[in-house]
């Protein structure tokens, strides 16, 4: 009775569970309702792109054979025209500096390396598909992140100047945001029945990206498409449904964040200060300070007052909880429209009742890609005969070292703003962050999980509790910036206790 | 046959570790539909290397072999074959 009456109160319709919807959204006008409604969703959620995508995903429903054709096609014109994920800033500023005119100069300078990049990228992909057995083609991604890094790194240290100096900073700036899509590609052509290179294209920052700049392959690559594709008109309507059901629910997550923001921060956007105003509303806020701004204070030497360093700390983590799943699981139902079942990008976190368990929920396809590019790959290879020991490597081998990596080829900027030296040295918080988080994972894995129901209702509320204020402390740390040195952050971590203060 | 139901109960075991009671069929998708984690995943490596011999730093590592059942032994035949 009650476990009915539970599953009655729903947030958001199951609109993928009615029949009559599934069979509507099949026909010519029911598609159009569709498009239509998720683009109108994509708009209330803050997607400007809201036109384009829905004529795509228009496309992608009536002519569903042509899906994948179609997805390269959507994804070449994201490229030319709203290329946001390139360091354009990056860019502008070497050329500035090495005395070079912003114009259209840089803009084809960019497109033939982006050009060259990707005609490389098709040879390394025929080389492996061709030599398996080469060295090469054993770990392409290895080679990839590999040549890159040292790209990088010339480019960092390397005394150059004028027109060379900005086609390397122009080679890094195009390469650095499709480091993982290429990789899922390199994956996909170790296998003899993967996607032919026009496919693939598709795969590289896809259209579905929308707005999104992140370098994380959200539907990994063609392989996992491959997998998920909606194979009858049926299972498309399904598909499709479930994304509107998603972007009905990340509209919720919109208007609690707004709220939140508002009440905690005294972050009010602009239209909602003029709209309270007009209309004689008072916001209460508790105006607490964000994470930043407590660390900036702990930098100058004046550590916030300690229920305010608090509730600074549990304000970040219940923002992250509520702006993550946003971000990521827009794009997922971007990808879900596009007739593509995958799975959300961040699934009931505060469920988790294992450290292990809370990442792999909160940021599915991060995690992902560092279990396949960094985890397996040590896994299988090392400390074969010691469980506890290859398990370990493993996991530091992808929540430290895969994650210290990631990050430092996405913020590639610092090397160019700050000299590589001072770039690495400054990442002493995030690898901190990043050890603190291996060892904990480590731990959490060696002691295994249960199945929920095999766990007491307090046990499950003590383990979750646990694994939010793991969670919570560790978000101090968790820090991407270069400003604030290792010491401003345990600072900032010993003045939560009262004795050390 | 053993080798197919034995490895039958122990995707079962896995999915039963996390609640799941649903059946597969043969040709289910257990890994890219979510219903196995990368947790689940190790453990069936480890499974097939202890029980099977199956050497996957020799073969290659990709996640779709041990989607469903029908690919994991497909594994398992390739490592066979390969010890003969």
């Amino acid at each position: 009775m009650l476990a009915t009456a539970k599953n009655s109160i729903r947030v958001v319709p199951q609109l993928d569970r009615c029949p009559r919807l599934a069979a509507l959204v099949q026909t010519p006008a029911g598609k159009i309702a569709a498009a239509l409604a998720f683009a109108v969703l994509l708009l209330l959620n803050g997607e400007t792109r809201y036109l384009e995508l829905g004529a795509f995903i228009l496309a992608m429903s009536f002519f569903p054979r042509y899906r994948r054709l179609l997805l390269s096609g959507a994804t070449l014109y994201w490229l030319i025209l709203h290329p946001n994920w390139i360091r354009q800033g990056l860019i502008r500023k070497v050329a500035a500096v090495e005395g070079y005119a912003d114009g259209w100069g840089l803009v084809l300078a960019a497109a033939m390396a982006l050009c060259a990049v990707l005609c490389a990228l098709g040879w390394l992909l025929r080389f492996v598909a061709m030599r398996r057995d080469h060295v090469i083609a054993r770990r392409p991604v290895l080679v990839m992140v590999a040549a890159f890094l040292c790209l990088l790194v010339a480019a960092g240290i390397l005394p150059l100047h004028g027109a060379a100096r900005v086609a390397l900073w122009i080679l890094v700036a195009v390469t650095g945001p499709y480091l993982w899509f290429f990789a899922y590609a390199l994956g996909d052509y170790a296998s003899p029945s993967h996607d032919p290179y026009r496919l693939q294209v598709g795969t590289f920052f896809p259209f579905w990206m929308g707005s999104s700049v992140s370098p994380t392959p959200m539907g990994k690559g063609a392989a996992y498409l491959r997998k998920v594709e909606a194979r009858t008109p049926k299972d498309l309507a399904v598909v499709q449904l479930k994304a509107i059901k998603l972007l009905l629910w990340i509209l919720v997550l919109n208007l609690m964040l707004m709220v939140f923001r508002a009440v905690v921060y005294g972050a009010v956007s602009p239209a909602a200060a003029d709209f309270c105003r007009v209309h004689g509303f008072h916001v209460f806020s508790l105006h607490v300070p964000t994470l930043g701004a407590a660390l900036e204070q702990t930098a100058a030497g004046h550590s916030p007052r300690l229920a305010m360093a608090w509730a600074g700390v549990v304000a970040h983590f219940l923002d992250g909880v509520l702006s993550v799943p946003i971000a990521g699981n827009m794009v997922v139902a971007c990808v879900r429209m596009a007739g593509f079942h995958i799975l959300r990008n961040t699934y009931k976190p505060l469920y988790a009742t294992t450290v292990a368990e809370f990442w792999n929920r909160f940021y599915y396809y991060f995690k992902e890609l560092l279990v396949e590019f960094f985890f397996f790959p040590t896994y299988i290879r090392y400390f074969k005969h010691n469980r506890r020991l290859r398990l370990a490597v493993a996991t530091l081998a992808a929540a430290t070292l895969g994650n210290l990596v990631y990050h430092f080829c996405r913020d590639s900027d610092y090397v160019f703003y700050l000299g590589l030296w001072r770039a690495v040295a400054g990442f002493q918080v995030y690898a901190f962050y990043a050890l603190v988080l291996g060892l904990a994972i480590s731990i959490s894995q060696w002691r295994g999980k249960h199945a929920p129901e095999s766990l007491p209702f307090y046990r499950r509320v003590i383990s979750s509790a646990g694994v939010i204020g793991f969670y919570c402390l560790l978000e101090i740390f968790d820090y991407e910036g270069r400003n604030h040195s290792l010491r401003t952050h345990l600072a900032f971590f010993g003045s939560l206790c009262p004795v050390a203060r | 046959m053993n080798e197919r139901h034995a490895v039958r109960t122990f995707l079962l075991n896995l999915l039963q570790r996390t609640g799941d009671r649903d059946g597969f069929v043969d040709s289910d998708s257990l890994v890219m539909s979510g219903r196995l984690d990368s947790v689940d995943t190790l453990d069936l490596v480890m499974f097939l290397e202890e029980k099977y011999g199956v050497d996957f730093a020799q073969r290659g590592f990709d996640m779709n072999d041990l989607d469903s059942l029908d690919s994991i032994m497909a594994v398992i035949g390739g490592a066979i074959q390969a010890s003969i």
